[in-house]
C-alpha cells in the first residue's frame, strides 16, 4: 500500500500583494512582483497553492554606504558611490527582479537630505530602472514623516512598498501611500501581537489589509533567528487558520541583519557571503515572501536555491 | 559629619540633614510626598527635582532628557547633599495627593459607604467587643465571693462564654471602682476564640458606646470605616491614599524599602500614621471619644498586614515566597501603634499566601462567593489585582499586578473616588462636548477609576483614541500637544476647582492599558489553568475602589472585563472592606473567613508561560484577538 500523506486544509489565505505597475496599469514598470497568496505552509505544494516564488529584492542606499564591510565595497566596486550605477549595476548586470531603497542620506545623522530632494532622487532612479522599487525611509520618525510622503507622490502610480509603519508612528505614512495607491510595510519588533495590533490599525484607518506587507524584523544566524523564525510561524499559523488581521506577506531585511554579523565581517570573503545566504534560507523556511539582500553572491546563490525549491 | 540645609520650593519647608543624604530622604523628612515608584531605585524616573541652588552629587541617569538635564533637573533619590541646597518639586513628581492641596481626606459624605452584598443579618451579631450594662449584687457575709468572681459570674449569667483572662490593671482598680460605681458598671468584652476576655471596666452604663472600626488597607489607596457596634450602624467611611507610596507604588518595591535601615520602621510609621489619621477624623468628627472605640478589624494584602504590625516582610518576595504570618492572631491595637482605646484590640482578616492576603478572603466573604452553586469569578480592580475563581466546592485565586491606575495614581489628573472627581464622562462624536459627573457634584478637581474608564470607551468610540491608545484625532480645541505625549482635555480650568485643566494624556492612557491588561490577562489565564470557558462563569463580581459607579458597558467596551452578557456581572464596591465589616460584626463572619482562607488555593500567574503573552495581546482596544469582543463595535 503507497503511503499516504497527512494533509491539512486551512481556511485562511495570505493575501496576495503585487508590487510595481505597468504602463496598462498607469505605472512605468516593465514587470512587476508579487507576493504571497498562498494557502499553506512554505513548500507543501500538495496542500494548497503557493502561487509565488520568494522574491530575492537587492538593497540599495541613496548615499555611499560607508559603514558596509570591505568585501561588499569589493564586489560593487565604485558604483556604491553612485546610487544610479548601483541600481542600474544590479538591474543589468546581476538581474535583479526588485530593488530595495534606502533614504539613508535622509537621516539628521547623516545628510539629512531635505524631502524634495529625495523625492527629486526616487523619480530619477524610477526613470533609470525599470524594475518595481521598495523604498524605506532613513528611520528617523519625524524626518521620515515628511520624506516618504513626498517619495510617494514623487512615485504615485508605481504602486511601490514603502516603509515603514511603526505602532507610534503611522498615520502619517498611512494617508499618503492610500492617496498615491502604494502598498506599506508594517513593522514590529518581534512581536506577533504588535504585528497583529499594527495591521488592526492600520486597516482601522480605511487601508487595505490586502496592501500591507509584515516586516516582523529578523535576527541574522547566531542572532536571534530562531526567535524570529517562531514569529513568523506562529503568525503564519495563526493567518492560515483564518485570522484575516495577519494574513500578510513577509518582507525580511537579511542583508542588514546578516552584514551586522561579526562573523560576516571575517577575513574571509565566503564567510559573510554564507552568513547572509543561510540566514536566507532559513527564513525562506519560514515563510518569507521577500528578502532584502546585500551581497551578490549571496542573491545569486539564493535565488538558485529558491529556484529548486519551486521546481515542481 | 557635616549638616546641610535643603530649602524645597514652593512648599518654604527645609530640614538639615547630614552630608550624602539624598534629596529624596531629605523631602520625606520634610514631610513632602515625592512620587518615587521604584522606590528609590533610580530607574522610574518620577522623583525629578529642579535644583536651582546648591550642590549635590547626581548620579548619570538615562530617564532625564537632555535638555531636562540642562534645566537643572536630577533624579532625587540618587543625588546627594554636598551642601546647602535649593530644590524645587515640581508638581508631576509630587504624590496625587498633596498636589492640590489639602484633599488627603475626603469628607464623610463625599465617600461612599461599601455596600455588601450580604447584610449583616446574615450572620449572627456577635461583635469582636462587646459592652454589657451590669448590676452587681452586693457582697454580704453570706455571698462572699471576690470581686472578681462576682463580675465573672454576672458576666457568666448574660454571656454563655468561659472568661479567659483579665488584666491585672483591671484587678488593681476593681475593688474602688466597683464600690465607687455603687456596683452599676459596663464591662467590655472581647471575643477570643471561644472565650472570652474582660478587656476594661467602667463605672455606670457606657453600653451604648462602642465603636470599631473596619478597614481595607491597601497598597494605594486605605479606606476605613466607622461603625456603632451596638447599632451595627456604619456612621463613616473614609479614604486615603497610604502614605507608603513615597517608598515605591508597589508591595515589591516596598518589601525592598523594608529591608534598608529603619525602612521596616518607616514604611509601619507611614501606615499606621495614615490609619490613625483617619480614625481620629472619623471619631472626631461624630463626637466620640477615641477610648470609645475598642476594636479594629484590617483586611490587607499579606505585606500590608506585615507592615502594620512591624513583621519583616523579606521572606515574601523570597523564593518560595513563605510569609511569616497569613493569619495572625488577634492583637492590642496599641502594639501595632493604632491609636483606640489602650485595651483595645486590632484583628486581622486570614491570608491565603503571600500574594493573596487578608483582602481577598474578606471580598470572597462579602461576596458570597463561596456558597455559590455554580462558578463565579471575583475580580477586584486594585494594585494587585487579586482574581477569585471558584464556588462552594473550590476556591482558585492569583493576582494580577495591575498597577494603581484605576485607584487614580500615577496619571496626569488621576485621583479617588472621592469628593471632586469625575466618576461619568460622556463624550460626543465629533469630540467637542464633554458631560461629566462629579462625586459630590462640586466643580472637577481630578478623575477617578470609573471615570477614566468611560473617557477611555467614550474617546475610542468617538475616534479620538486609536485602538493602541495613541491619541489619533488631529488637534483642535481639546486636543493638543504636552510633555507626555498629544492630551484631551476633559474640563478647561474655568470648569475646575483647581483652576488647571484636567486632562488625559497618551501616557495615561499607556499606564490605563496596562492595568486594564494585567486585569483581563490574569483572568482569561486563570480560566483556563482551571480548563473553565469563561463563558460557564454564571456571574462576576467586580470590587474595587470606584465609589458607587463603574459603567460594565463601558468597562467590558475597553477590554478590561470579558464579552459576556451583561446581567452576569454585579459591582460591589469596596468588597474587602464589607467584608472587615461582617468580621468585624460577627464571630461567625470571622470563622467563615478562616474556612474560606484554608479553602483558597494560589495559582503563580508567573509560572504559567501563557500570561506573558496573554498580557502582550491585552495591550490593544479591546484586545488583539478581537474575535473575543464580538460585542464589541467601533
Amino acid at each position: 500500500m503507497a503511503l499516504q500523506l497527512a494533509t491539512e486544509k486551512w481556511s485562511g489565505e495570505i493575501s496576495e500583494v503585487i508590487i510595481g505597475a505597468t504602463k496598462d496599469e498607469g505605472g512605468s514598470r516593465k514587470s512587476v512582483v508579487r507576493i504571497g497568496g498562498e494557502n499553506t505552509l512554505p513548500f507543501l505544494f500538495n496542500e494548497g497553492k503557493i502561487p509565488n516564488p520568494v522574491c530575492v529584492a537587492f538593497e540599495v542606499w541613496d548615499t555611499a554606504p560607508s559603514d558596509w564591510p570591505e568585501c561588499l565595497w569589493r564586489a560593487f566596486g565604485k558604483s556604491l558611490n553612485d546610487s544610479l550605477s548601483w541600481a542600474k549595476k544590479c538591474v543589468e548586470e546581476y538581474k535583479a527582479k526588485i530593488l530595495c531603497v534606502r533614504l539613508q542620506s535622509a537621516h539628521p545623522d547623516f545628510a539629512d537630505t531635505p524631502p524634495e530632494a529625495c523625492a527629486k532622487f526616487i523619480a530619477g532612479l524610477l526613470n533609470a530602472v525599470d524594475v518595481p522599487l521598495v523604498i524605506i525611509g532613513c528611520g528617523d520618525d519625524a524626518k521620515d514623516n515628511l520624506v516618504l510622503p513626498a517619495v510617494s507622490e514623487a512615485a504615485k502610480g508605481e504602486r511601490c512598498l514603502i516603509g515603514s509603519a511603526v505602532q507610534d508612528n503611522y498615520k502619517t505614512l498611512v494617508a499618503a501611500l492610500s492617496a498615491d495607491g502604494h502598498n506599506i510595510i508594517a513593522e514590529s519588533p518581534i512581536d506577533i501581537n504588535i504585528a497583529k495590533q499594527l495591521n488592526i490599525l492600520i486597516s482601522d484607518t480605511g487601508f487595505a489589509l490586502s496592501r500591507i506587507v509584515i516586516n516582523p524584523t529578523i535576527g541574522a544566524l547566531g542572532y536571534g533567528l530562531e526567535y524570529a523564525y517562531s514569529i513568523m510561524e506562529r503568525a503564519r499559523l495563526a493567518a492560515l487558520s483564518g485570522d484575516k488581521t495577519v494574513a500578510s506577506p513577509f518582507i525580511c531585511f537579511v542583508g542588514q541583519e546578516a552584514w551586522k554579523a561579526k562573523e560576516a565581517k571575517s577575513e574571509d570573503e565566503r564567510q559573510g557571503i554564507i552568513w547572509e545566504m543561510l540566514s536566507a534560507a532559513a527564513l525562506i523556511q519560514a515563510g518569507a515572501g521577500l528578502l532584502v539582500m546585500r551581497h551578490p553572491v549571496a542573491v545569486e546563490k539564493v535565488n538558485k536555491y529558491i529556484e529548486r525549491l519551486f521546481q515542481r | 559629619m557635616q549638616n546641610f540645609k535643603v530649602s524645597f520650593y514652593p512648599d518654604k519647608k527645609s530640614v538639615e540633614v547630614p552630608q550624602d543624604t539624598t534629596i529624596l530622604s531629605a523631602a520625606i523628612q520634610a514631610g513632602l510626598q515625592i512620587n518615587s515608584a521604584c522606590g528609590g531605585d533610580g530607574v522610574c524616573g518620577k522623583c525629578r527635582v529642579l535644583l536651582r541652588k546648591g550642590k549635590a552629587l547626581v548620579q548619570p541617569t538615562g530617564t532625564l532628557s537632555e535638555i531636562e538635564k540642562q534645566k537643572g533637573f536630577i533624579l532625587s533619590c540618587t543625588s546627594a547633599v554636598q551642601g546647602d541646597l535649593e530644590v524645587e518639586v515640581p508638581v508631576e513628581s509630587r504624590l496625587d495627593f498633596t498636589r492640590s492641596g489639602p484633599r488627603y481626606f475626603s469628607s464623610p459624605e463625599e465617600s461612599e459607604p461599601a455596600e455588601a452584598l450580604v447584610s449583616d443579618e446574615f450572620f449572627e451579631y456577635s461583635p469582636l467587643t462587646e459592652k454589657i450594662y451590669l448590676e452587681l449584687p452586693r457582697p454580704t457575709i453570706e455571698d462572699n465571693a471576690s470581686d472578681l468572681e462576682r463580675l465573672y459570674r454576672q458576666v457568666r449569667l448574660c454571656k454563655n462564654t468561659p472568661i479567659l483572662q483579665t488584666s491585672l490593671y483591671n484587678l488593681k482598680q476593681l475593688g474602688e471602682m466597683l464600690r465607687d460605681a455603687d456596683w452599676k458598671i459596663t464591662v467590655t468584652l472581647a471575643r477570643r476564640n471561644d472565650s472570652l476576655e474582660v478587656l476594661f471596666i467602667e463605672p455606670g452604663d457606657l453600653s451604648r458606646k462602642n465603636h470599631g472600626l473596619a478597614f481595607d488597607i491597601g497598597t494605594t489607596t486605605i479606606s476605613g470605616e466607622l461603625v456603632d457596634l451596638k447599632t451595627k450602624k456604619i456612621l463613616a467611611t473614609k479614604t486615603a491614599y497610604n502614605r507608603q507610596a513615597t517608598f515605591g507604588s508597589d508591595v515589591i518595591a516596598r518589601i525592598i524599602h523594608a529591608q534598608k535601615e529603619s525602612g521596616l520602621e518607616e514604611l509601619h510609621e507611614a501606615l499606621t500614621d495614615t490609619m490613625n489619621e483617619i480614625i481620629a477624623e472619623l471619631a472626631s468628627e461624630h463626637n466620640i471619644s477615641l477610648n470609645e472605640v475598642t476594636c479594629v478589624l484590617c483586611a490587607g494584602n499579606t505585606t500590608m498586614i506585615h507592615l502594620l504590625l512591624s513583621i519583616d516582610p523579606t521572606h515574601i518576595r523570597k523564593v518560595p515566597y513563605i510569609p511569616t504570618a497569613n493569619s495572625v492572631p488577634t492583637i492590642r491595637a496599641t502594639e501595632a501603634d493604632i491609636h483606640i482605646h489602650p485595651r483595645g484590640l486590632l484583628a486581622c482578616a486570614p491570608g491565603v499566601a503571600s500574594y493573596v492576603g487578608g483582602d481577598i478572603t474578606s471580598g470572597i466573604l462579602s461576596s458570597g462567593l463561596y456558597k455559590e452553586d455554580s462558578l463565579s469569578i471575583l475580580i477586584d480592580i486594585g494594585t494587585n489585582g487579586e482574581i477569585a475563581l471558584g464556588n462552594r466546592d473550590f476556591i482558585v485565586s492569583c493576582a494580577a499586578s495591575a498597577g494603581p491606575a484605576f485607584e487614580g495614581s500615577g496619571l496626569t489628573c488621576g485621583m479617588r473616588a472621592s469628593g471632586g472627581a469625575i466618576q461619568k464622562v460622556r463624550i460626543d462624536p465629533a469630540g467637542d462636548r464633554v458631560d461629566y459627573d462629579v462625586i459630590a457634584g462640586t466643580p472637577p478637581v481630578g478623575i477617578c477609576g470609573s471615570g477614566y474608564i468611560d473617557i477611555l470607551a467614550q474617546m475610542l468610540k468617538a475616534g479620538l483614541i486609536d485602538r493602541a491608545g495613541k491619541i489619533s484625532a488631529g488637534e483642535r480645541r481639546r486636543i493638543r500637544h504636552s510633555e507626555l505625549g498629544k492630551e484631551f482635555v476633559l474640563a478647561f480650568k474655568e470648569e475646575s476647582l483647581t483652576a488647571a485643566d484636567i486632562v488625559i494624556n497618551e501616557s495615561d492612557i499607556d499606564n490605563l492599558k496596562r492595568a486594564k491588561a494585567a486585569i483581563y490577562s490574569a483572568t482569561s489565564v486563570l480560566a483556563r489553568h482551571m480548563r473553565v470557558d469563561l463563558a460557564d462563569i454564571r456571574k462576576f463580581f467586580i470590587a474595587g475602589g470606584f465609589g458607587n459607579y463603574l459603567d460594565i458597558e463601558n468597562a467590558l467596551f475597553i477590554g478590561l472585563l470579558p464579552d459576556l452578557s451583561r446581567e452576569r456581572f454585579v459591582f460591589i464596591g469596596n468588597s474587602s472592606l464589607a467584608g472587615a465589616r461582617e468580621m468585624l460584626l460577627s464571630a461567625a463572619a470571622r470563622k467563615q473567613a478562616e474556612e474560606i482562607a484554608g479553602k483558597v488555593t494560589y495559582f503563580e500567574l508567573s509560572t504559567d508561560a501563557a500570561y506573558m503573552d496573554e498580557y502582550m495581546a491585552a495591550l490593544f482596544f479591546p484586545h488583539t484577538d478581537l474575535s473575543r469582543f464580538p460585542g464589541v463595535k467601533f
